[in-house]
């Protein structure tokens, strides 16, 4: 318990130039706390926060629900090693480092983003801020890292019906998004066939007159039964 | 049909007169089949001489794989016909002396930028890299080393990760290959997780160079071949930069 502790506070981004003894002591209590990463912070423009609030207002008649987001994978994920993946790819030492890619920036230089979901419409909305570590053609965020937060986004709303992992994404990009600004990423699962599911998705700009990216993925639910590796 | 935003500006551009001569010497000795406009995009990309810090090097993190894979192709560069691509901190630093044509130039007074799969600079964890590029048939090779910052299913890369290196792969070849500067479309088919610091091979073809577009594929596997991870297409819009004579 307490080595699954201290491997926790590496990730949660302690000071590098810790003692071993002195941090033991202060989690010896057996009580971590988790950022939750999908809430306001300094970085988030007047837009993203805006829009945040907008949402937030949507939650209160429980139609639509906020998602906290952590560093480390959740709970779910770590259910999925032990059932579906084969005990030689499991590394203690490579665990312990790991964390979500999209939460693993500093404050405003990556991936700024909440997601809100909605069950009765199978729709998920990611408020999705770019910073400046994710840059492509000067000025402009990466296809790549468009790719990345469109596959999260499509992958969680997919997730909600149960372990699912990416089999095909199909993006179309029709404006390049400037680095810094504020977009809307709007998923929906249009499709289900058997362990399919089709998931489209389309990322807008805040006053929705600018569409940026269309996409489509299809995600596979995980057969109980079956290892993947 | 109209054109969306970009790509309009993009015919515009296109027009306009061919930039001069590029400053530095060619480095490849052999006549060649390619045209001069890659040979002259190559030689203008890789310096001879720079300050810049390149990241495409070996360091402690790389797998022995990805280590003995990069001294083999390392030893192709020596005929001239395969070049290793340099990987500096931000694209900006790639393009120096070169500008977005008007209509695209984001004017911006920040100083942090960073090309997306340089965004985690601690060694080992984020994303581990190398492109070795083929002029005259228009190819590339990436070695591809995810670290666990890059993880989704507990112990592999993270689908999206796989996907920004496709494409970043995509996007350096399109622009040596073409001047392709734009990502149009990905169509990525998954078919195998990638262990966490384990290597990836990326084969990259230009397939056709079309009505202002790249047209690429890429296919993403273990060194041995045994394992496919992923297939990929992707094409890229060609939009020439212009000279910058400020820089």
């Amino acid at each position: 318990m307490l080595r699954s502790c201290a491997a926790r506070l590496r990730t949660l981004g302690a000071p590098p130039a810790r003692r071993p003894g002195l941090v033991w002591r202060l989690f010896s209590s057996e009580k971590v706390i988790h950022k939750d990463y999908g809430l306001p912070n300094p970085s988030w423009s007047k837009d993203l926060r805006l829009l945040f609030d907008q949402f937030m207002k949507k939650c209160e008649d429980g139609s639509w629900k906020r998602l906290p987001s952590y560093r480390q994978n959740p709970q779910i994920f770590k259910d999925f090693q032990t059932r579906f993946v084969d005990p030689r790819f499991a590394k203690e030492e490579q665990m312990s480092k790991a964390q979500q890619f999209t939460r693993s920036f500093e404050e405003g230089l990556g991936f700024e983003y909440v997601m809100f979901y909605n069950k009765a419409e199978k729709r998920m909305v990611c408020l999705f801020q770019s910073g400046l570590h994710l840059q492509g053609v000067p000025g402009y965020v990466h296809g790549g890292a468009i790719a990345t937060i469109i596959d999260v986004t499509t992958g969680t709303c997919a997730i909600a019906e149960g372990i699912a992992m990416t089999a095909n994404l199909n993006i179309d990009y029709k404006k390049p998004i400037p680095l810094c600004s504020v977009v809307v990423i709007n998923c929906q699962i249009t499709k289900t066939e058997g362990r399919k599911l089709f998931v489209s998705c389309a990322v807008q700009s805040v006053d929705e007159k600018t569409l940026h990216t269309e996409a489509t993925a299809l995600f596979i639910k995980l057969d109980p039964d079956k290892r993947l590796t | 049909m109209m054109r969306t935003g970009f790509q309009r500006v993009a015919r515009l551009a296109h027009h306009k007169a061919l930039p001069g001569n590029p400053h530095l010497l060619p480095r490849l000795h052999q006549a060649s089949a390619f045209g001069s406009s890659t040979h002259s995009l190559v030689a203008r990309f890789c310096p001879e001489k720079t300050d810049l810090k390149d990241y495409a090097l070996p360091n402690a993190s790389w797998c022995p794989d990805m280590l003995s894979l990069y001294q083999e192709f390392l030893e192709k560069t020596k005929s001239g016909m395969w070049v290793k691509l340099p990987s500096f901190k931000s694209n900006r630093e790639h393009i120096q002396g070169l500008k977005l044509p008007s209509g695209l130039v984001a004017a911006s007074d920040k100083q942090d930028w960073r090309i997306f799969t340089r965004c985690i600079q601690l060694e080992g964890q984020g994303y581990e890299y190398v492109i070795f590029f083929h002029p005259s048939e228009k190819k590339s090779v990436c070695l591809f080393q995810p670290g666990p910052y890059l993880e989704g299913a507990p112990g592999f890369a993270h689908g999206g990760s796989l996907a920004a290196m496709m494409d970043e792969t995509f996007s350096k070849t399109a622009y040596l290959a073409g001047e392709g500067l734009f990502t149009l479309s990905l169509n990525i088919r998954f078919k195998n997780l990638i262990p966490v610091g384990s290597l990836a091979v990326l084969d990259i073809q230009v397939e056709k160079i079309e009505d202002q577009k790249l047209y690429m594929s890429c296919i993403a596997q273990s060194r041995d071949k045994q394992t496919v991870y992923a297939k990929c297409s992707g094409v890229f819009l060609q939009l020439q930069l212009e000279e910058d004579p400020s820089q």
